[in-house]
């Protein structure tokens, strides 16, 4: 369906520069970039490398939940977390799907896109290295690694790149399901037991550095790179790191408090002059670390996704012919 | 209770007025109930590791129409006196359970968290042969006379063509491919062959069943599903299906049922006092 | 292994109701077209009735190219002559002869005719 210029044509830079000209304006004026339109070359670099991170992120991203799925309490419990982590799933499929149109240039396919991730060259989110250890866990990652991940994406809705903005759309929709299936689980343990708060409480005070590295760093100085400021030029998103984590701390905060939780933090509170969240900034080595694939469950995960990878090759190399009858 | 030709059986109600109508009519229900559980408890464990990511989520939404039904079932159980579909579900005993014993069977080695070696094949396999049956059972089934049976019966009838036309496509693809998928599908095969016998028989109850025709009988069940593989695999044994491990229709279960049960009730069982 | 084969585009078209028009959905990748259709349901209308679905192998549609789309969609705002609105002045010409004006909210509520 797209057509492709080639990469690295041989027109002339005069060209490209008149090109690049045109497809300014065009972003500026909110017109959409497709798939098979001149782009600038940092434009595609940079939107492979966050489309394909955003949708290999989901499908890591329903691992750690997918571990409570088939434990859930209750048969409505069940379905509806399976109905979430399949959601994952399926972001993940319509993500791949935008990025292994930007890549076509280049001969890859969704096969290099999961032969990188497993070789650690393409990265998945922070969050998704750590263990889910409780059922309450499972509520967290649905209330407020979902509500974090509403925030980012919700930011990218009129991104200039349409295929992607169209992806965020359908995503963001279904975004609104999940939000209220966390807070349905956390809303049960919150009102429920003691033993149910408990795991609730200790939940959260695993999860609060998780949350606030959610959004990465503010700047490049802590971890050497950023991609913040090209995705702001080019009209992806529209915030930078620490507006789109005072949005969360300012959407999510007041309901954590008053459901009677805290957070491990003695030092959060809003500051009404400078109109922020004034907080305990997380350990960003610890971010380092993780993002390298070396967080308490990196390794775990992507062995998960290498063997489903591996041990389910015969099926698709046996239907790589066309297959016969049906 | 003397059943007259045409007698139907409108409400739980009037179920429950005779003994021996009722244990048949809820033995027949805990089969349906336990076999769209236990299947889909094997299609959850699956979440995530499919052999690729379409089809991870159109598997998923197939596990949870199949759990979907078991609620159904379990929910026909409550009206009839038996405990909450969730106590149901997740309290049971293995020896109580009467679901068939090869849709119990692990999805392969290791564990869904851990070392998933998860094999395809016999998910191809079992869920091939299990939709098959679900479709015979369940077309009987809408001839019941228990009228709130043969209603659910024919609602789950609506979406279960999607399931079986599914599973057939994985089938006949993989099974007219290359040599190694089609041996690996028929090694399946014959294993399913030598486990799946007791899919087809009703347990204690059966003649009660028949009886009072909750159902028609087991040979005529044997027959039809014998009958509906047939259309898509013209080797599968016709006679010499077996049973290895017994009768799962009247409570023989293998230890992997127990893995099973194990896991889907770990969070139930840590808090019996909450409200999930 | 020829495993890269297995990962054929498809778009995806689904009907939502009798009275709705075909629509494009997304894309998704399957071995061949009996297995793009069983997956493309679930993958993309899980939420939302639908009657019909078509699977088109991306490679058997023509569509325009960037150029194209850019050379080829640009019309003047010239042809009223095409549209009710260039005869829009018989609406006070019928008034003076005391007539309705046949309008497109009067012609399509046309679907019944008095029985004889």
């Amino acid at each position: 369906m797209y057509h492709y210029i080639e990469y690295g044509s041989s027109e002339s830079p005069h060209e490209d520069q008149e090109k690049y000209e045109r497809f300014m304006e065009r972003i500026e004026a909110g017109e959409k970039i497709e798939a098979d339109d001149w782009m600038p070359d940092d434009y595609r670099q940079s939107l492979i490398k966050l489309i394909s991170m955003h949708g290999i992120s989901e499908i890591m991203g329903a691992l750690p939940e997918k571990e409570w799925v088939p434990k859930a309490p209750t048969l409505k419990r069940k379905l509806g977390i399976m109905a979430k982590v399949q959601d994952e799933m399926g972001h993940g499929q319509l993500l791949l799907r935008v990025a292994e149109d930007l890549m076509k240039p280049y001969g890859k396919t969704r096969k290099d896109l999961i032969e990188n991730l497993l070789k650690g060259d393409l990265k998945f989110h922070n969050v998704f290295h750590m263990p889910t250890r409780t059922w309450a866990d499972a509520g967290m990652v649905g209330w407020l690694v979902d509500g974090a991940a509403i925030i980012s994406q919700t930011n990218m809705l009129d991104a200039s790149y349409g295929p992607y903005q169209r992806a965020l759309q359908r995503i963001c929709q279904e975004e609104v399901f999940h939000a209220q299936h966390g807070e349905a689980i956390i809303m049960a343990l919150a009102e429920g037991t003691e033993h149910q708060r408990d795991i609730l409480q200790e939940s959260l005070n695993r999860w609060w550095p998780s949350l606030l590295m959610f959004f990465g760093p503010s700047t490049a100085d802590t971890t050497g790179t950023s991609k913040q400021d090209i995705m702001i030029k080019y009209k992806i998103r529209k915030s930078n790191n620490e507006e789109l984590r005072q949005a969360f701390l300012d959407k999510y905060l007041p309901r954590v408090f008053s459901l009677g939780l805290t957070v491990p933090d003695e030092t959060v509170h809003y500051d009404e002059e400078k109109g922020q969240w004034v907080y305990q900034q997380p350990d960003w080595n610890e971010f380092k670390q993780i993002i390298k694939n070396n967080g308490p469950r990196s390794k775990e995960r992507l062995r998960l996704r290498e063997i489903a990878y591996k041990n389910n090759c015969w099926v698709r190399e046996a239907l790589s012919k066309e297959a016969v009858g049906s | 209770m003397e059943r007259g030709e045409e007698e139907m059986i409108e409400s739980a109600e009037k179920a429950k007025q005779d003994p021996i109508y009722l244990n048949a009519l809820k033995d027949l229900i805990y089969q349906l109930a336990d076999d769209d559980f236990i299947i889909s408890f094997r299609g959850s464990e699956w979440l995530g590791l499919a052999p690729h990511i379409e089809e991870d989520v159109a598997f998923s939404s197939i596990t949870q129409n199949t759990m979907g039904h078991a609620l159904m079932f379990y929910n026909l159980l409550e009206e009839l006196g038996e405990p909450e579909a969730d106590q149901l579900a997740h309290e049971r005993q293995s020896n109580v359970r009467k679901n068939a014993i090869y849709f119990e069977k692990k999805n392969g080695e290791g564990h869904y968290t851990e070392e998933p070696y998860y094999d395809w094949a016999l998910t191809v396999v079992r869920n091939f042969l299990y939709e098959t049956f679900k479709k015979v059972k369940l077309e009987a089934i809408t001839k019941s006379s228990y009228q709130p049976l043969a209603n659910v019966a024919g609602k789950v009838l609506m979406e279960q063509p999607y399931h079986l036309a599914h599973w057939k496509i994985w089938f006949n693809q993989l099974y007219h491919s290359t040599d190694e998928a089609h041996e690996r599908l028929q090694a399946r095969l014959l294993e399913a062959s030598e486990e799946i016998g007791d899919v087809y028989e009703l347990g204690h109850h059966a003649t009660e069943m028949e009886h009072f025709e909750l159902m028609i009988s087991e040979g005529t069940l044997r027959e039809r599903w014998l009958n509906e593989v047939s259309k898509t695999i013209q080797e599968f044994p016709s006679i010499d299906i077996g049973k290895k491990f017994g009768s799962g229709r009247e409570g023989d279960h293998t230890p992997d049922l127990n893995q099973a049960l194990e896991i889907l009730s770990e969070v139930y069982e840590s808090d019996k006092d909450a409200v999930w | 292994m020829e495993e890269t084969s297995f990962y054929q585009e498809y778009e995806v078209f689904s009907k939502k109701s009798v009275k709705a028009p075909i629509q494009h959905q997304f894309s998704l990748l399957a071995p061949n077209e009996d297995m793009a259709l069983t997956m493309a349901l679930e993958n993309f209308m899980r939420r939302e009735d639908v009657l019909d679905v078509w699977v088109v192998k991306r490679s058997n549609i023509r569509a325009m190219t960037s150029e194209e789309r850019m050379n080829w969609t640009n019309r003047l705002d010239n042809k009223d002559y095409r549209k009710t609105k260039g005869y829009g002045y018989l609406r006070q010409k019928w008034k003076e002869k005391e007539q309705g004006m046949l309008d497109e909210k009067e012609i399509m509520s046309w679907k019944e005719v008095k029985k004889k």
